[in-house]
């Protein structure tokens, strides 16, 4: 337990310190609650939602509407270029590194990781790992890797002028990252 | 003037470049430290070679291996042998589709094929989407780094760029020129039928292609058009996926003092697409080119097969001194001392045979190699192979297979020489050479010197009964130029009680030559001098010029290996020699008692060959300090002087510049003298500092309480 919440600071603090912003939610009501309040926080009136059987039982669809957004409609792509924002859930997270480790290969995923100016991230904190190597001994215990995996840290970001850094260039300027806390991480909070 | 030096000369007169690439690479330096922490570079580093060398031994088995997995998971797998073979596949892919729109991300396998300008001579639209790559295409220039390829452009610059080639007004603001690119840029992407990206590494065990982006448009240009291309080098190969981990670690944290990039993405065989009109496809297709060209070729080569360890993590240019005041224009395609052995293969021979000559061989770029390739030792051999084939010129042969290893007739050349430039010298400086006019602008070297060395050695103080007996290897420079130097070194070693002798029949080690490439005139002059100096029973063989010392303790056992009479004389030889201060710090206990306290304010210099080849740069330091004396570090203290040898004489422009960027270093560090342990070093430096440049041994016998030993 004392464990995990170790790994949870130190992937806060990486994450943060590339320019992702990290919540923390304990129960899927605290999650719904804090999903609807990042959406009205950012204003964004249209969202993407990616499929995933971790986000399945949140039923975001009604957040999203809740917050006063729409879900996009149309083919995949119509939806991942007219978002604002994108959802997508994430196996595993990398604390040393600051990393979010998803299975892209659904396209959906893919698209809404990616396209939107803003991206909201979640994930289990069951999934938080150490370090790289152990995250990618988890795929290969599952047999075979995923066709589409993909590793973030942060925002997109360059520095191809001056070597000045910059936030936001062709993947998302935002990354919200929110921890679907267990039980008990509560105890600790 | 070579077109070389032309080239050079041009390069050096816009400060611009060197001025962005010498602020990166000192914010580099430190930020790399820091993205370090927690982890032990030497050992991770040594996975990565390890990883490597494994593939460069199963070269061939893990290409078919990779080829068996990545077609089970969906791929096409194309061996490509030339450059030609893999652009002709790529059009024909294209042409067949009926494919008119490309998005690249950015690859320098494709730079290095010459993709772009192949493909848009077939009509195809081809847009670079890394932003700096994209800026580089807009300009029609080539990039100058690995990882960062418009390093050398100002945001004005980038800002009339876009103006001119968009028709967009933009003001010279960064995120706003960031956003131009997006918007631009995402028309691009979501309009694209094919898209081409280049490979950080590729895993045979599973099929997989890795790719390092940080701005994302990697993983838009794998995602978004229906078709995907990628250009991946047969040296990227590693056997496991596991493999990936250290190479994750080690890579971003050397390209750019990252952590990790913002993306990386692992690709196995065939995913879903949308294509550009909307319709799903439940596999895309996937096109991987392994690229031969010259590879394979490369890793039968004994020597320069460790060249394909390289990951391409450009921290040997960011490092190298050359590199920071030239850019681009030290290498081709790839940049850099790296770019100078990969264009011997990739490209051609005479290309590369030119570019190597800008190599001061200062070493640094070795200790911050991903991969612990010995770069300097590789391009040295690429220079031995050069004058093999093409000779090394008039002059430098008369001066260095001539003379050199002749001691009589070096020493009568040299002795001739120091009475001719009489006219030259004013107030013990050398004020303008004839022949070499740009040596000496704006700066005073120092003059030969009328008595050398060797002929002053009886006047050196005796310890009364010495405690044992060192011999002095002197060399060039100390020799005919800093005299000075040895009779210091005598000076503090008779008051450690020890006896110098100077064997006579000693002569240049050497190093000129071998630098030069020509490893039998070395050869030569290394017997000479161990027939010298073998004779004598001593503690210690002492130099007081790194060089020298790298040259008896390393070079000589290397350069005669093959020779059983000669091997074990090079052994007993190698294991005597050392450094001045390597010597006098192991036995300084002797000598501090002798030692009034040193009033100075000294900044440390350090040479490159104490540094990094003999790791010694601790012990000059450690006895300046234990002498009293104030020492105050410049940074950075290991960047090169820009002497070189010959280096200087060949580019002069170059080395003077090299010089200027360590000047304000010195400067900058409020020291009221340079020290250091090299008389290259004090040649060049003493040359334009206007406090003194001194040697350590010369800073130590100028604190000796007694001129002579009790
Ligand atoms: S040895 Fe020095 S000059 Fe040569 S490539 Fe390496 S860093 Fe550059
Ligand atoms: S030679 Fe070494 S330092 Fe240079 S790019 Fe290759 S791996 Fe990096």
């Amino acid at each position: 337990m004392a464990e995990r919440e170790e790994l949870i600071s130190a992937f806060s603090a990486q994450a943060q310190a590339l320019g992702a912003e990290v919540y923390r939610a304990s129960s899927p009501e605290e999650a719904r609650a804090l999903v609807k309040r990042l959406i009205e926080a950012t204003g964004v009136r249209r969202v993407a939602l990616a499929s995933s059987p971790l986000l399945a039982p949140l039923n975001l669809a009604l957040v999203i509407e809740a917050a006063g957004a729409e879900l996009v409609k149309g083919s995949l792509r119509e939806q991942a270029e007219q978002a604002e924002m994108g959802i997508t859930a994430f196996e595993l997270a990398v604390a040393e590194t600051g990393t979010l480790v998803q299975d892209a290969t659904e396209l959906d995923t893919r698209l809404f990781s990616m396209l939107p100016p803003i991206h909201l991230a979640l994930i289990p904190v069951k999934g938080l790992v150490a370090n790289l190597e152990e995250a990618l001994n988890y795929w290969l215990a599952k047999g075979e890797i995923p066709g589409y995996m993909a590793f973030i840290s942060g925002p997109s970001r360059t520095a191809d002028i001056e070597r000045v850094l910059t936030i936001g260039v062709h993947g998302p300027g935002r990354l919200l990252i929110v921890l679907l806390g267990e039980e008990e991480a509560e105890l600790n909070d | 003037m070579t077109r070389l030096r032309e080239e050079v000369k041009k390069a050096l007169s816009c400060k611009r470049v060197s001025w962005a690439l010498t602020r990166f690479a000192d914010n580099y330096v430190v930020a790399r430290e820091k993205a370090y922490a927690g982890k032990d570079f030497a050992v991770l580093r040594q996975r990565v070679a390890q990883i490597k060398e494994e593939t460069i031994a199963r070269l061939e088995e893990l290409a078919e291996q990779f080829v068996r997995e990545a077609t089970r998971r969906g791929a096409v797998v194309y061996r490509a042998a030339s450059a030609e073979e893999a652009r002709a596949y790529i059009a024909d892919l294209a042409r067949a589709k009926g494919i008119k729109t490309v998005v690249k991300s950015k690859s320098m396998a494709t730079e290095e094929i010459h993709l772009n300008r192949f493909l848009q001579e077939q009509g195809l639209e081809v847009v670079e989407t890394d932003l700096g790559e994209w800026i580089i295409q807009l300009s029609g220039q080539r990039p100058s780094h690995l990882v960062m390829p418009a390093i050398h452009m100002s945001r004005q610059e980038v800002a009339e760029l876009f103006r001119r080639q968009i028709g967009v007004e933009v003001e010279p603001e960064i995120s706003q020129m960031v956003q131009l690119a997006r918007r631009e840029l995402r028309k691009k992407f979501l309009s694209a039928w094919m898209g081409i990206s280049g490979a950080n590494v590729a895993v045979a065990e599973t099929g997989t292609v890795a790719i390092l982006t940080n701005e994302g448009n990697g993983r838009l240009t794998t995602t978004l058009p229906p078709v995907h291309v990628v250009v991946v080098g047969l040296e990227k190969l590693v056997p496991r996926l596991a493999d990936i981990v250290p190479i994750l670690e080690v890579l971003p944290r050397n390209a750019t003092a990252q952590i990790l990039t913002s993306y990386v993405t692992l690709i196995t065989g065939s995913v879903p697409a949308v294509d550009p009109e909307g319709n799903y496809l439940p596999q895309k297709e996937l096109h991987i080119i392994l690229l031969d060209n010259g590879r394979t070729r490369m890793a039968a080569d004994p020597v320069f097969r460790e060249a394909l360890k390289c990951i391409r993590c450009a921290a040997c240019l960011n490092v190298c001194p050359v590199y920071q005041q030239l850019g681009g224009t030290f290498g081709a395609v790839y940049t850099g001392g790296i770019g100078v052995i990969l264009t011997a293969f990739f490209t051609g021979f005479e290309e590369a045979a030119q570019l190597q000559e800008l190599c001061l061989g200062c070493q640094r770029c070795r200790e911050y190699c991903s991969a612990n390739i010995d770069l300097p030792g590789l391009i040295e051999e690429l220079r031995r192979r050069v004058v093999a084939k093409k000779g090394v010129g008039p002059a430098a042969r008369v001066a260095l297979a001539g003379i050199l290893p002749r001691r009589r007739l070096f020493h009568g050349f040299l002795k001739t020489a120091a009475r001719m430039q009489a006219p030259w010298v004013k107030e013990g400086k050398l004020c303008r050479l004839p022949f070499f006019p740009e040596l000496t602008e704006g700066r005073a070297l120092p003059p030969l010197s009328s008595v050398p060395f060797r002929e002053r050695t009886a006047h050196l103080p005796r310890p009364q009964s010495p405690r044992g007996k060192v011999v002095f290897f002197s060399g060039c420079l100390i020799d005919y130029v800093f005299p000075g130097i040895g009779e210091a070194v005598g000076r503090v070693l008779a008051a450690m009680g020890r006896e110098l002798v100077h064997p006579e029949g000693q002569g240049c080690c050497g190093f000129p030559a071998w630098q030069a490439g020509l490893p039998g005139t070395f050869a030569r002059l290394a017997q000479q001098n161990l027939a010298a100096l073998a004779e004598i029973e001593a503690e210690a063989v002492i130099t007081a010029c790194p060089t020298c010392t790298v040259a008896l303790k390393y070079l000589y056992p290397e350069v005669l290996k093959g020779d059983a009479e000669w091997a074990e004389l090079t052994r007993v030889l190698a294991e005597k020699v050392t450094d001045f201060s390597s010597f006098v710090w192991e036995r300084r206990e002797e000598l501090l008692p002798f030692l009034a306290p040193i009033r100075e304010k000294i900044t440390y210099h350090d040479s490159c060959h104490l540094k990094y080849t003999l790791r010694a740069s601790c012990f000059p330091r450690e006895l300046l300090l234990a002498g009293g004396a104030e020492l105050k570090e410049m940074e950075p203290a290991e960047l090169c002087c820009g002497f070189g040898g010959s280096f200087t004489l060949k580019f002069p422009e170059l080395s003077r510049a090299i010089l200027e960027r360590k000047l304000q270093a010195i400067e900058g560090s409020g020291a009221e003298t340079v020290a250091l342990d090299c008389p290259g070093c004090l040649w060049q430096i003493g040359s334009v500092f206007s406090g003194k440049t001194k040697h350590t041994a010369e800073i130590l016998a100028a604190s000796l309480k007694y001129p002579q030993a009790p």
